[in-house]
């Protein structure tokens, strides 16, 4: 039997479908007690990581337990996990009670369960509803009925916003956490890092099927850093002057701004005082999760017209004095930043945490 | 299992299907036995009176008395295994057409375990479609047949107990079918034109063609309804026995007539058909322990 304990545990894990690598060798954990995000671009192989968790798909290699067992061996299953799952089916002439009761009697709890998961989630005017009549959101909530019926210990949920309209999300949003704050387990999916920033605790993020980061949000958070954004008269001689000054972890914006990583407004300030340059504005920008998101998971869908961002070297390596920067020797911004999440330049991953904790590894690239 | 088979018997209550389904059933039970009933009531003239006498001789009983009633019934009962037959698709072809399956494979300690909790239960949804059957087409061939001619008590009991024999065997294969196709659409369709138009069109060019009597008796359309046909065909010593002198061709339209053209016997098409449900069972079983639920 399962240890009780709530944890979900994904090991080495990959599938294969054809020749489609949907999932390559992801691990981590989820401990019970608080919320994880499990994030990734569409197509990165989320759904196929959940799916397997839950025995709905054979894994090609690795494992995928909850409670240390996988799926079918848990005994009563809907007892210890309870999922809501994207394009989940309802019949759609049953109504709201009936399917509840239903799934109620395959797990053994008592009919009035249907009618307590529905009060839970809000339901209960529409209990005697077909489902087919139900609207999206309406839908999602009575999955997670559903997934409510054997009062699990882990939840696991696919995407559960979609649909949900923002009243919806908040009270998704607080429902989830004070299902966690009860010892339980949550892992919830999304595409969308703001979605979730304000409800999870730990963060999965994969792409391409691998992990990309694993660890807490905070973590995440403080390994960013902010950057000044200077609006100058002359970018090269602004960048020479910086570099000069120590800086050189410089970069142009798609607005024709120049990012400077590790510096203060007031040191770019003295430094273009002392150089006599002109600049029009400063602004500091301060770390931007869902930045960070799309640099750990972009380039799995590039257009194949994509050259990629210039290399940093070439723009703050002074040159000769006669070489002088022009604004054309940066590709139009239309062609070089079509896709909003593309990472500007000289911001590569951000450094692993120095001595990463126990569940704080980096996984797929490394 | 008790809870996976109380939630599988709510699966369909809870919706309109098996009433649905149960209404065309008895009305075309009724109607073929009725129809069949109303034809075979004078077989004997169709027949060629030496036929007829030395059907009649060997079996002990009067020209009159040749117990017509039981083709009737047992071309009402044939027609009417159709439907627990697409019954059985929608059983988990169904669940695979909406979706439902992913819950009902999450609330099930495993794969293994739903589908026996659904076998047994279509094994009494089969047995209720049987009865039902048998029920419209023993008034649609009491209203046909003349007593004299109608089956003995125990024939009764007999097509009663080999009705709903049938109508399990028929759900149990249509479970399996549509768990190795997951089309509903495609199975019912499928199933429909081959049970109905295919194999009878096979069987009798095999027949006419080729003299090839043994056909029907193995094939899955011959074999089911071979399991109440070849009572009737039996009772006028067409199948299981051996009238002597009795030519191949009268003995297969009685047997024909009797809707079991080419049966051996009613346990042997029994046995037989057995094979393809669990053929069909056993290959559905196996794709859906491996099948990515996607």
């Amino acid at each position: 039997m399962h240890d009780g304990s709530g944890r979900i545990a994904v090991q080495n894990l990959s599938k294969q479908f054809g020749p489609v690598s949907a999932v390559q060798n992801l691990s981590f954990t989820v401990e019970p007690g608080s919320v994880t995000g499990f994030l990734g671009p569409n197509g990165a192989g989320k759904t196929t990581t959940l799916r397997m968790l839950l025995g709905l798909v054979t894994p090609t290699a690795g494992t995928a337990t909850i409670n240390g067992r996988p799926h079918d061996q848990l005994g009563n299953p809907a007892t210890v996990v309870g999922a809501v799952l994207e394009n989940e089916g309802f019949h759609p002439a049953r109504t709201a009670r009936n399917h509840l009761r239903v799934y109620a009697a395959a797990i053994g709890m008592p009919d009035q369960r249907a009618d307590e998961v529905l009060g839970l989630v809000g339901l209960s005017t529409a209990a005697d509803r077909k489902v087919g009549g139900f609207s999206l959101g309406m839908k999602q909530r009575l999955a997670l009925a559903t997934a409510l019926l054997g009062n699990p210990q882990v939840l696991v949920l696919d995407e559960p916003a979609n649909g949900l309209d923002p009243e919806g999300i908040l009270w998704l949003r607080n429902f989830l956490r004070a299902y966690a704050r009860e010892g339980r387990s949550v892992l919830v999916s999304s595409h969308l890092l703001n979605e979730v920033e304000q409800t999870i605790d730990q963060v999965v993020i994969i792409s391409q099927g691998m992990t990309r980061y694993y660890g807490s949000l905070d973590q995440l958070r403080k390994s960013q850093q902010s950057r000044v954004l200077v609006q100058p008269a002359d970018a090269n001689a602004l960048v020479t002057a910086l570099s000069e000054g120590g800086f050189t972890q410089v970069s142009p914006t798609p607005d024709g701004r120049v990012a400077v990583v590790g510096a203060t407004v007031q040191q770019i300030g003295d430094i273009t005082a002392k150089a006599g340059l002109a600049v029009y504005g400063m602004q500091e920008e301060h770390a931007d999760l869902e930045r960070l998101f799309f640099q750990l998971t972009a380039g799995q869908f590039s257009a194949p017209g994509y050259q990629g961002p210039p290399p940093p070297q070439q723009y703050y390596q002074p040159g000769p004095p006669q070489q002088q920067y022009a604004p054309q020797q940066y590709p139009p911004p239309q062609q070089q930043y079509q896709a909003p999440p593309t990472p500007p330049p000289g911001q590569q991953l951000p450094p692993p945490p120095q001595q990463p904790g126990p569940n704080d590894t980096w996984g797929g690239q490394a | 299992m008790g809870n996976l088979i109380k939630a599988e018997i709510r699966k369909t209550l809870t919706t309109k299907s098996w009433w649905g389904l149960l209404i065309p059933t008895v009305l075309f039970a009724f109607a073929c036995a009725l129809g069949w009933g109303a034809v075979t009531n004078d077989i004997s003239d169709f027949l060629g009176s030496s036929d007829t006498r030395q059907i009649t001789r060997v079996l002990g009983i009067q020209t009159g008395e040749l117990p017509v009633g039981l083709l009737a019934l047992g071309h009402g009962i044939n027609i009417g295994t159709i439907f627990p037959m697409i019954f059985g698709v929608f059983a988990l072809a169904g669940e695979y057409t909406k979706k439902t399956i992913t819950t009902t494979f999450l609330t099930a300690p495993n794969r293994g375990a739903a589908l026996t909790a659904k076998m047994i239960t279509y094994i009494g949804w089969g047995a209720i479609y049987g009865v039902f059957i048998f029920a419209a087409a023993s008034i649609g061939t009491l209203l046909t047949v003349d007593s004299a001619r109608l089956p003995t008590g125990p024939q009764w009991f007999g097509m009663l107990g080999a009705g709903v024999l049938a109508t399990i065997l028929a759900t149990l294969f249509g479970i399996g079918l549509g768990a190795v196709w997951r089309s509903v659409v495609g199975s019912v369709i499928t199933l429909t034109i081959y049970m109905l138009v295919l194999e009878n069109v096979l069987v009798f060019v095999a027949w006419g063609w080729g003299r090839i009597q043994w056909l029907g008796g193995v094939l899955p359309n011959g074999t089911l309804n071979g399991i109440v046909g070849a009572i009737g065909a039996e009772a006028f010593g067409a199948a299981g026995v051996t009238i002597p002198g009795l030519d191949k061709e009268t003995k297969w339209f009685l047997q024909y007539t009797a809707g079991a053209p080419g049966a051996f016997s009613w346990w042997a098409s029994a046995l037989i058909f057995l094979a393809w449900t669990l053929l069909f069972f056993g290959l559905g079983w196996a794709a859906n322990q491996k099948r990515d639920i996607t």
